[in-house]
Parts: structure tokens; C-alpha cells; sequence
């Protein structure tokens, strides 16, 4: 069995010297494009950390296959194979990028034979690197984590994401899961502004749940399975196995927790991420 | 002249400091959790311990001074603010992330001579981050001169909120339409850290453009109110009239720009007043 502990550690490397190009351009200004609506931003920097990213890794490994959120957006084919694929993206959180607010993650995951083997998600400006392997546990610089195992739906803090998406579908269905759940009760309900770090919560154990309609495979490959490694859970939104290209994703402390939340939300029609040309609903990369 | 206030103020950010500290060292035990108004609204002996060691501290050395405290008020003691040097103070503003180690925890001290904030100091003791701020000298972060952004385009904006503790369906609904309101501006994000002074230092340091909240406390906001408006910010009420932060409601915002234009989307409630006499 293949033992991707070295694309570990290099994937860990180069996403610490991606990180000093994402903390310069940080205190600047940035030159702002729309990409999917107008809370959907694209900056340089996502696109030159991307090509950093991929170039490096191309040199070490080139039989690997990639898929990148820049990459994707600028016309290549989104595809997951068994090939060993590294799937990433540059800048999570490049609202909060161009706001300065200081949660913006470079988010790698790697997959073999369609399975997440790794995932490394750096929160820069907090300089906290959360990373896990299958079957090796979960850490947070250095340190391991765990989920808080919180059974009980009423005493979670549960962390979750608006999204890009502007229409009255997807902001009627989001708004409406939010209050839901604030009545089930909940103790409270977070966001941070990037879909990987929001993640990262649930494994440290300061949060019980995330869930989100609408990110993509790139968002949360990488915090998947930390979550998972931590002892939490990943599931689709309405109760069924974790499908990274769905656009769905809950994740957990416990089983009980992610289902009493896949019983309270509704998702909002959403585009897989591995289907071509679509043109349905609101959002979507095209 | 010398600065009349200058000691207290010394006085608060030492305090706030070692308070952080018990708050840090409390976070490695078990947190007992006790609930207050909802069985949301949660309260933890570190929040009392917290605030008996703020308001020791400062009747020591200020024995004239007056207290406004969350824990005191829950306990009985009034909360009516009169022109005396007044300490407001929230021991742990993020309790409920306190009690999950959520990492927004702060310590908030706001000090009010004539009904007048003086100065502010908010401890956010996670990240180790001192905003301060003295009327007529600026806002400050751990030293560095804070200011807001300058943007005056709410499509371009981020506005920071929170969904309280009330579970009231009255409450609940007009905060979500509210909600929804905002969004469909459209604004580039919402965000929630999870505690009003810490919102509020965001928008000071110009990250956030807004934030706005219905249901919040005086002892939530009176520090971190200072800090917004010495760094270039603005206060307004979420029906646009001045601020009173005895309403429990509240926009703090980088311009009055940003502010108005929120108002035209919040969908107004009164909770009960923080200075209203006690029920019978």
C-alpha cells in the first residue's frame, strides 16, 4: 500500500512558502474581479499562489493530476480519477482576503483511488497549520486534536457560511436553516468567513458542527478529513454518505449531532462540481 | 494638563490583562455551566470570579468609583448609570465560546464620567489582542493606531452580527428578516465571532465596515464603542436616531454612510431596557 507520508510533508512545505506571498499581499490593496456573483471574489494573488502551488508540485511529482479553484475557473476540466490528484485551493476566504478580516486558509487535499489520504489546511494569519493523514490522527501545529464528542444538539455551537450565492432561493433557504436551528435551540451559531477554517473547528473541539450548501470540493477536501481523523464525522446534508463533489457537506462531533442537523436544514439546488456545462440554478462555476 | 483619568485607565488594562490570564487558565478545567434568561444564555463561575476580581481591584484603589457589572446586575444590583466614574464592566463577553473554547473571548471595561464614556478597553484574551482607546487620543491594538476602513459602497461591504440569546419566535423572526434584508443588498459577507466587543474592535480595525446587533447589553458595548468611534467610526440606533447604550440595540459602523444604509434594512424590536426598574 502506497504511503503518501512524503507528499505530506512536501504538501505542508510549499504550503508554508505559499503563505508568505498570501501575508504580503495582505496589508495591500487588492484589484478585485467577480467571478460566479458579486460576493464571489477573485484576486491576483489566489491565481499566482495557485500556479505556485501546482508548479511546485508538478516538479516533484509529475504524474500527479490537480484540481485547483483557479485552474477550474479559468476552463479546465473537473475531474476526479484514481490517479494520485491534488485538490486546491490557494486562497480560502478571499473576502475576508481583500477585507483584511484575518481568516484566509491555503487548503491542499490529496486523493488516491477517488479516497482523501491527506489534507492541510494553513491559517496564515494566525499561523495555525492543521493537517491529518488517513489513519494517522489530526493536528494542529503539532498538537493532536479532537472532536468534542457532543451528543447533545441543544448545547452545540454550530458554525456554517452565507456563501457567494445572492439570489432569494439560496438566500431564503440559508437564512431559514440558520433560524431553524437557532430554535431547536442551539447555544450559537458562527462564521468566520472561510469554509476550511470554519471546519478546523469542529476537529479542535471549540465547535460541534459545520455545515454549508454551496462551497466546493476545494473548500473542505482538506478539512474533511482532519474532522474525520479528529473522531467527527462527514456526511451530505441530507443524511447520506459524504460526496465531496455535491456541494453538500455536514460535519460533526457525533453521529447523532450531524443527523438531528441534516433533519433540520434544506438544501438549495446546487450544480455537483463534477458535472460539465451545467447551467442550472443560481450558482455554479458556470 | 494632566490626564485625570490617565491612572484608572492604567488601571484597567492591567486588570484586564490578569483577568485574561484567569480566563486562559480556566479554559485547561472543566467549565460548569449555569443558565441565566434562556437556556442559551449561559454564565459560568469564571464570569463571577472574573468580575469579584475586576471590582476588588478597582474599590481598593478607587473607593468612590460606582459599578455597573453583568454578574452584579444578574445578582440584583441596579443598573442605572449616573454621571459618577463608573466601571462597566463584562467579565467574559463569549461566554457561550468561552464554555466551548470557541477562540473569541474577551474581557471588556468601559469606564463613563457625567454619562460619558471616557475610555475603553477591550481584552481579547485568545489572541492576546489590547484595543484601548481614551476619548480625544485615538483607538489602539496592542499599541498599533487602529482606523476603520474607508469604504462607503455597502455592496462592497462585510457586516458583522449576532444572533443573541433570545429564542423568543418574535425575536428570532424579525432578527432574520433582518438578516436576509442585509444580504440581499447585496453585502460581500456576514460574520459572527461570537462576542459584541470583539465585533466591535473589527470594525475599529477596519476589517469589518459594520456591525449591528439587537438584544446586546451596556456592559457588551460601552468599551468597545469608544474604541469604534476614536478610530474614525461611527454609532447610530438601528432606527437611525443617536445611540443610547441602555436600549440594547446598537449599529457601529465606519461611516454614518454605511450606518444609515443598514437602517434601512433592520427590522426594529425593543427589548426590555437595560436601566428599566426591575419587574415586580
Amino acid at each position: 500500500m502506497a504511503n503518501w507520508t512524503d507528499c505530506l510533508n512536501f504538501g505542508i512545505s510549499i504550503a508554508k512558502q505559499a503563505s508568505e506571498v498570501v501575508l504580503s499581499a495582505f496589508q495591500q490593496h487588492k484589484e478585485v474581479k467577480l467571478k460566479s456573483s458579486p460576493a464571489d471574489l477573485v484576486t491576483e494573488t489566489d491565481q499566482r499562489v495557485e500556479k505556485i502551488l501546482i508548479s511546485a508540485i508538478r516538479n516533484r511529482y509529475p504524474q500527479h493530476r490537480f484540481i485547483g479553484e483557479e485552474s477550474v475557473a479559468a476552463g479546465e476540466r473537473l475531474e476526479l480519477t484514481d490517479s494520485p490528484t491534488w485538490i486546491i485551493d490557494p486562497i480560502d476566504g478571499t473576502v475576508n482576503f481583500v477585507h483584511r478580516f484575518p481568516f484566509v486558509a491555503i487548503s491542499i487535499a490529496f486523493t488516491f483511488n477517488k479516497q482523501i489520504q491527506f489534507g492541510i489546511v494553513y491559517s496564515c494569519v494566525e499561523d495555525k497549520l492543521f493537517y491529518a493523514q488517513r489513519g494517522g490522527g489530526a493536528f494542529l501545529n503539532g498538537e493532536p486534536l479532537y472532536v468534542s464528542g457532543q451528543q447533545d444538539i441543544s448545547r452545540c455551537v454550530v458554525v456554517t457560511e452565507i456563501g457567494a450565492e445572492r439570489d432569494d432561493v439560496a438566500l431564503s433557504t440559508t437564512t431559514s436553516n440558520i433560524c431553524r436551528l437557532l430554535k431547536l435551540p442551539v447555544h450559537g451559531v458562527r462564521a468566520l468567513g472561510t469554509a476550511a477554517v470554519d471546519m478546523c473547528q469542529v476537529a479542535t473541539g471549540g465547535a460541534d458542527a459545520y455545515y454549508h450548501i454551496g462551497m466546493h470540493c476545494w473548500d473542505i477536501a482538506a478539512s474533511a478529513i482532519i474532522v474525520q481523523e479528529a473522531g467527527g464525522v462527514v456526511m451530505d446534508t441530507d443524511g447520506s454518505e459524504f460526496d465531496m463533489m455535491s456541494r453538500r457537506v455536514i460535519a460533526a462531533s457525533s453521529a447523532t449531532v450531524a443527523d438531528r442537523i441534516a433533519q433540520v436544514i434544506q438544501a438549495f439546488p446546487c450544480c455537483r462540481d463534477d458535472e460539465d456545462n451545467c447551467r442550472c440554478g443560481a450558482t455554479g462555476v458556470n | 494638563m494632566a490626564d485625570q483619568w490617565q491612572s484608572s485607565m492604567d488601571h484597567a488594562v492591567a486588570i484586564a490583562r490578569r483577568a485574561g490570564e484567569v480566563v486562559r487558565e480556566a479554559l485547561l478545567d472543566d467549565r460548569a455551566v449555569m443558565t441565566k434568561s434562556s437556556s442559551v444564555d449561559l454564565v459560568t463561575q469564571t464570569d463571577q470570579k472574573v468580575e469579584q476580581l475586576i471590582i476588588q481591584s478597582v474599590k481598593e484603589k478607587f473607593p468612590t468609583h460606582r459599578f455597573i457589572g453583568e454578574e452584579s446586575v444578574a445578582a440584583g444590583e441596579s443598573c442605572v448609570l449616573t454621571d459618577c466614574p463608573t466601571w462597566i464592566i463584562d467579565p467574559i463577553d463569549g461566554t457561550t465560546n468561552f464554555v466551548h473554547a470557541f477562540p473569541f473571548v474577551a474581557v471588556s471595561i468601559g469606564f463613563s464620567v457625567n454619562k460619558q464614556v471616557e475610555f475603553g478597553v477591550v481584552y481579547s484574551c485568545l489572541e492576546d489582542k489590547m484595543f484601548t482607546a481614551r476619548r480625544g487620543k485615538g483607538a489602539f491594538c496592542n499599541g498599533q493606531p487602529l482606523e476603520v476602513s474607508e469604504q462607503k459602497d455597502i455592496q462592497q461591504s462585510i457586516v458583522a452580527t449576532e444572533f443573541g440569546s433570545s429564542r423568543a419566535p418574535e425575536a428570532v423572526d424579525r432578527i432574520f428578516c433582518s438578516l436576509k434584508n442585509v444580504l440581499s443588498i447585496p453585502v460581500h459577507g456576514l460574520r459572527g465571532a461570537g462576542t459584541a466587543a470583539i465585533n466591535m474592535c473589527l470594525v475599529a480595525s477596519g476589517c469589518v465596515e459594520a456591525y449591528y446587533e439587537i438584544g446586546i447589553h451596556v456592559w457588551d458595548v460601552a468599551a468597545g464603542s469608544l474604541i469604534v468611534c476614536e478610530a474614525g467610526g461611527v454609532l447610530m440606533d438601528v432606527e437611525g436616531g443617536e445611540v443610547d447604550l441602555m436600549s440594547r440595540r446598537i449599529i457601529a459602523a465606519n461611516s454614518r454612510t454605511i450606518a444609515e444604509r443598514l437602517v434601512r434594512e433592520i427590522a426594529p424590536f425593543r427589548p426590555p431596557r437595560d436601566d428599566a426598574p426591575p419587574p415586580n
